[in-house]
């Protein structure tokens, strides 16, 4: 019972998850596979810590997929080292910020913090905006940021003519790929060490996830602003009386999802080594709601922490890996993915009530 | 209240903001591209309209609850294909074809119903998990290829009745009936009340579950139709089809006035959100906008749309606000 | 006559427990057919449990209930209503987007050829409406309607449900008196039909007025019950709470220093205030009270800064104020508000949680510094001895699980942190039952005393009466006059705020 209620649970249940199919998927616990469950997690992560800032005040941000896209699009054209013109000259930003040369942060010295820094300002820029029209006109923010996905999307396709942007910088692409600590495992005395066999242990990607995740729930627990977020989330009329500034509340919230949606950009298109105006695209949106619900976070508002949210996500990267492994094609993964988010959401159901009545 | 003529134009702004933003768009297409208001380019408007249409009409239904379904771009690609399997491998012809259709929309809509209703799972998961589920089951039945449909499906969707489409009769017969089921039924009229108040409804004596469960069937349903329809034009069924229409879908009924709030909207919002949206579409290719920047304007479209609603929400608010006293 | 002693109800050692703690204690007791009996209690005296048992929402733990003599066990709301049980709730349960007819036959409308057949509905609506004596088309949307209208169509609806018994939790709430004569009236002419009627309310004295019979409930169990004519109002009094109480009202503690706190001069929005001006002193208990419609809420509204004002000016310590809620706040305002659940409360957070909302600003350097958790805790733990919030942990408990009177003390609290000069206190004892009521008192009292200012707004004449040391009177948006000092006259308020001049004594205005 108190397993079943406790925050640990949703990790529980993946672990429980993992041994139980470890038997029979060896390869799932091989260290290969489990470096690329992790870097499968990091960028999904970054995106929902994002989108759990917004459930918790009871929005809902659609538009998360559209601003990946778009700013991963936007790092690229001001990175890229050079540019084929067969692919992009039908672009409209050839020849304008994209020339053959690559784009115009491509060579100089202080052009990948600089990029970010413009990437970062545009997709809070985006956020802002959702969360102002949600916030100074009421509108209902399932409609704001649906319009800012169709906008949003549609803009960064018509920049590039939905083609990728490639060609990007080293350093920027050890972002998303770079090791900090790999270990090997192999025999001592190779001299060459096959790269396959070398697995990372902490990556560029894990660090600036577990970083926005440990800043995330300081912020989110811990300060004043968490505290005004939650008050809204769980009842906005009483926070607005008793002082709590209700907009600007609902603005940071947007922005923050917005910020952490550029972030994982980054490490998307890093991965990648493009920036790529669909990247956003698809149901990659319902995996970021998906993974975050099933941490735990309600839809309704006033409830809502971050490590669930590590752990939806954990748990959602690590079934879709096994239903990988299993050799499952993406419509058997698409089914499964369907029943487990139904599955969460009742054993959710039965939390909830199995709480009420401890507190009644 | 003393009326200006400005509190009187505001009020009625507020009130009819979408007719009022519908025909100013007709106006403005119509001025840029004359024959855009030709009888054959209104009508190919209304044809094409009828697809997000007849489905909008089933979320209006599902959103007159305070619910929302996620899973009609799904329903809308599963539907039509059992049809297709049913009229390919046991020839049942295309009454028969849409028979199936339905049959299956409205057997997917009680899988919705059973998990929101009976295992109380709020509507946005359950439809958001049976989105997944639904395509899933529909790309492993057709290993995840086109499904070409046999011809006679095609001289069926491109048919017409005394000059009308056929298309465009079932979106008029549709909306017809939605508007006397919910106007002028028992369960039509229990539909506003469980959006109103839930909980009021259930001390009503209303067999909530009931109501419910018929809004998801009704709404999957018109979902699994409306893509048989288009279907029946097109010939062949590609794995992505409807993927992402349930948004087209949802802003279609909130852009024609349903709120997503519950308890508020009718079946000719559906109607004339979706031919404002499929005017708007038209209009653009009319006036030659760049195809990638189309969706751009439509996105700007629903935006004002929906900021007049809220707009809307609140001047009536206002003019509702009793006053104690003489102005 | 045998039909007076017949009885419609009965319950035979009736018992309900929630997690082995009973709610209704083996009571006994019988509904006559025809009377109206008043049911009064504290809250947590078991009134709600027994009703729900009644109305099929919960199952009796053990003991028996009997409707006209059969074994009656609803095992759904449904099977209450089948059998001619309706309850009027202080929350109705009309829906506002539907006309009065359909809200009275939404569960079972009349059909011809599958549709509804609306003739008919209008028709037998019609007459309901005429029999209530309610002047309004069937086809009004129920949104356009005022309260007791709503209530009258309520009562429509039990009516055209043949209901017998009608149970009425709290109905005058919501109600102007004018609407609370005709409710009583109407009342009055359900009893000449031989309809029962079960009459749930706080207010004393109209239960004494209505009622044929009195039941008393405790902790769950029936301490008292017979005639009216048995009881007064100090008799229901001891019998609720189980003591003397000396006196409903504390009092007051030190008297109101000379300077002047807050200074309200001219106040004016078209459609809503008229030129309200009026002073607050240091330690003053100032009374606001006013009709419903009167404009004492959306005065105290507009003071608080939430909504906007044509004309006027607001001072308090000597500082104009302008702006937001957020300035006032920082000013020195605080403003309890009359609807505590849904503005006043974060219902499912934590107790330290909400007594910590107001001031949480004063724990963290910046928005997005850490919160100094421990002074949190000692602050708020320190608050809830001060103001004697009875709960368990209130780190942990949730606010919904406090009974009426502690929720308001938690509301109360969380201003107390921040130390502000004006309170605006709007109803601050509504649903809460008699002994917190005393404390909530004595807590105003105490904030005065501490040389605050408190705007006590209330639409109790005897609680006006009974604790303010001025008192102004409002009526569609203008001060009609105020009162000095007291004894403060019932029928002198009451002229004022139904509009006439005052006439009898001295009125500054």
């Amino acid at each position: 019972m108190r397993l079943f209620l406790s925050d640990y649970f949703v990790l529980y249940l993946s672990l429980a998850y993992f041994f139980a199919l470890v038997p029979f998927l060896p390869t799932l616990s091989n260290p290969a596979n489990l470096a690329n469950v992790l870097s499968n997690m990091w960028p999904l992560l970054v995106v929902a810590i994002g989108q759990t800032f917004v459930l918790t005040i009871a929005g809902i941000d659609l538009s998360q997929g559209s601003v990946v896209g778009f700013t991963s699009v936007v790092a690229a054209m001001l990175l890229a080292t050079t540019a084929s013109p067969d692919v992009l000259s039908n672009a409209p930003i050839w020849g304008i910020i994209l020339t053959e040369e690559g784009g115009p942060l491509g060579h100089t010295s202080f052009g990948i913090p600089l990029a970010i820094l413009i990437m970062i300002l545009v997709g809070a820029a985006i956020g802002a905006f959702n969360g102002f029209a949600i916030a100074q006109f009421q509108m209902p923010p399932f409609m704001v940021t649906l319009v800012t996905m169709i906008v949003i999307s549609a803009f960064a396709i018509f920049l590039t003519q939905s083609e990728n942007i490639r060609n990007l910088p080293e350093q920027y692409i050890l972002l998303g790929k770079g090791d900090i600590v790999s270990i090997y495992l192999g025999a001592q005395d190779e001299s060459r060490i096959p790269r396959r066999e070398i697995y990372s242990l902490i990556t560029y990607p894990m660090v600036i996830a577990i970083s926005v995740a440990i800043v995330a729930h300081l912020l989110l627990n811990r300060t004043v602003f968490g505290k005004q977020v939650f008050a809204v989330g769980t009842n906005r009329k009483a926070a607005e009386i008793s002082g709590v500034p209700v907009r600007r509340i609902i603005v940071l919230v947007f922005t923050i999802s917005a910020v952490c949606a550029t972030i994982g950009a980054i490490l998307y298109s890093t991965r990648l080594e493009a920036g790529r105006p669909t990247l956003g695209e698809g149901n990659f949106l319902l995996d970021v709601i998906g993974a975050t619900v099933i941490g735990g976070t309600s839809l309704f508002g006033g409830k809502g922490k971050i490590i669930w949210t590590v752990f939806g996500v954990f748990f959602f990267v690590l079934l879709s890996n096994t239903l990988n492994l299993m050799n499952l094609s993406s419509f058997h993964i698409d089914m499964v993915k369907g029943s487990v988010i139904v599955a969460a959401a009742l054993l959710d159901v039965w939390r909830t009530r199995l709480m009420r009545e401890m507190n009644a | 209240m003393t009326d200006t003529p400005k509190d009187r134009l505001t009020g009625f702004i507020a009130r009819h903001g979408t007719i009022v933003m519908f025909l100013l768009i007709v106006l403005v297409f119509g001025t840029q591209a004359p024959n855009f208001l030709g009888p054959d380019n209104l009508a190919n408007i209304i044809k094409q309209a009828s697809f997000i249409g007849i489905a909008a009409i089933g979320m209006v239904f599902v959103l007159l609850t305070a619910g929302i379904d996620l899973s009609v771009g799904s329903v809308m690609y599963l539907g039509p294909l059992i049809a297709g399997f049913a009229m390919r491998d046991f020839g049942v012809g295309v009454a028969g074809g849409l028979l199936v259709a339905v049959a299956a929309g409205a057997i997917m809509g009680a899988i919705n119903a059973f998990l929101i209703v009976y295992l109380r799972i709020i509507p946005f998961i359950v439809t958001l998990s049976t989105l997944f589920f639904f395509r899933g089951f529909g790309a492993w039945l057709t290993s995840s290829r086109q499904f070409d449909f046999p011809d006679e499906i095609r001289a069926f969707g491109l048919s017409s009745v005394m000059g009308i489409p056929t298309p465009i009769l079932f979106f008029v017969a549709i909306a017809a009936i939605a508007h006397v089921v919910l106007s002028r039924t028992t369960f039509g009229r229990q539909v506003y009340a469980i959006g109103n108040d839930p909980a009021a409804a259930e001390k009503a004596g209303i067999s909530t579950w009931r109501v419910k469960a018929g809004v998801y069937i009704i709404c999957s349903t018109l979902a699994a139709l409306s893509g048989f329809i288009l279907i029946a034009q097109i010939g062949r069924l590609d794995t992505g089809f409807g993927e992402g229409r349930e948004f087209d879908v949802i802003a279609a009924a909130v852009l024609g006035g349903a709120s997503l709030f519950g308890g508020i909207g009718t079946a000719f919002s559906a109607v004339i959100g979706a031919t404002m949206i499929q005017a708007v579409k038209t209009g653009l290719v009319f006036t030659g906008v760049s195809l990638y920047l189309q969706p751009m304007l439509q996105g700007l479209i629903i935006f004002v749309a929906v900021f007049l609603d809220s707009f809307r929400a609140s001047q009536l608010e206002m003019l509702q606000r009793r006053f104690i006293r003489p102005l | 006559m045998s039909r007076q002693t017949q009885t419609l109800l009965g319950f035979d050692r009736l018992r309900k427990e929630y997690f082995g703690v009973p709610a209704v204690t083996d009571l006994v007791l019988d509904v006559p057919v025809g009377q109206v009996v008043g049911v009064i209690g504290e809250n947590g005296a078991g009134k709600s449990t027994l009703m729900n048992m009644i109305g099929g929402v919960v199952p009796p733990t053990s003991g028996q209930m009997f409707w006209k003599g059969q074994a009656y066990a609803p095992r759904s709301p449904g099977d209450a209503t089948m059998l001619g049980i309706a309850f009027i709730h202080q929350e109705l349960n009309l829906f506002t987007n539907l006309t009065i007819a359909e809200n009275i036959f939404v569960d079972g409308f009349p059909t011809r050829f599958g549709l509804i057949d609306r003739a008919e509905m209008r028709g037998k609506t019609q007459a309901l409406l005429e029999q209530l004596s309610l002047d309004a088309s069937p086809d009004t949307m129920v949104d356009h309607l005022a309260p007791g209208e709503r209530q009258l169509v309520e009562i429509a609806k039990a009516l055209h449900r043949d209901a017998e018994l009608i149970i009425f939790d709290e109905p005058t709430t919501s109600l102007t008196p004018r609407e609370t004569a005709r409710l009583f009236e109407t009342i009055e002419r359900l009893k000449a039909d031989h309809k029962t009627i079960l009459y749930i309310s706080h207010i004393l004295s109209d239960v004494e007025r209505l009622s044929d019979r009195i039941v008393v409930l405790r902790d769950g169990e029936l301490v008292a019950e017979g005639p009216t004519d048995e009881f007064d109002i100090p008799r229901m009094i001891t019998a609720m709470i189980g003591r003397e109480l000396s006196g409903l009202f504390p009092k007051r503690s030190a008297k109101p220093r000379g300077e002047t706190l807050l200074s309200v001069q001219g106040l004016s929005q078209p459609g809503v205030l008229d030129n309200v001006s009026f002073d607050i002193r240091a330690g003053e208990i100032f009374g606001l009270f006013g009709l419903m419609g009167s404009g004492r809420s959306e005065m105290a509204r507009i003071l608080f800064g939430l909504d906007p004002y044509a004309a006027g000016t607001v001072t308090l310590n000597g500082a104009t104020l302008a702006g937001s809620v957020r300035d006032r706040i920082r000013a020195g305002m605080a403003f309890v508000t009359e609807d505590r659940r849904a503005e006043g409360l974060m219902m499912d957070a934590s107790i330290m949680d909400n007594l910590s909302l107001v001031s949480i600003e004063r724990f963290g350097r910046t928005p997005v510094a850490l919160l100094d958790e421990k002074a949190i805790a000692a602050k708020t733990e320190a608050l809830k001895s001060d103001i004697q919030i009875k709960a368990g942990s209130i780190a942990v408990q949730p606010v919904r699980s406090l009974s009426g009177g502690n929720q308001q003390k938690v509301v109360i609290g969380k201003w107390l942190i921040n130390e502000p000069a004006l309170f605006i206190l709007d109803e601050p004892t509504r649903g809460v039952d008699v002994g917190a009521k005393y404390e909530i008192y004595a807590l105003a009292d105490r904030l005065a005393a501490a040389g605050n200012g408190i705007l006590f707004i209330s639409s109790e004449l005897e609680e006006i009466a009974g604790v303010c040391d001025r008192v102004m009177v409002m009526n569609r948006g203008e001060v009609m006059g105020t009162f000095d000092a007291p004894p403060f006259v019932d029928t002198e308020i009451l002229a004022l705020a139904f509009g006439e001049q005052a006439k009898t004594r001295e009125v500054s205005a």
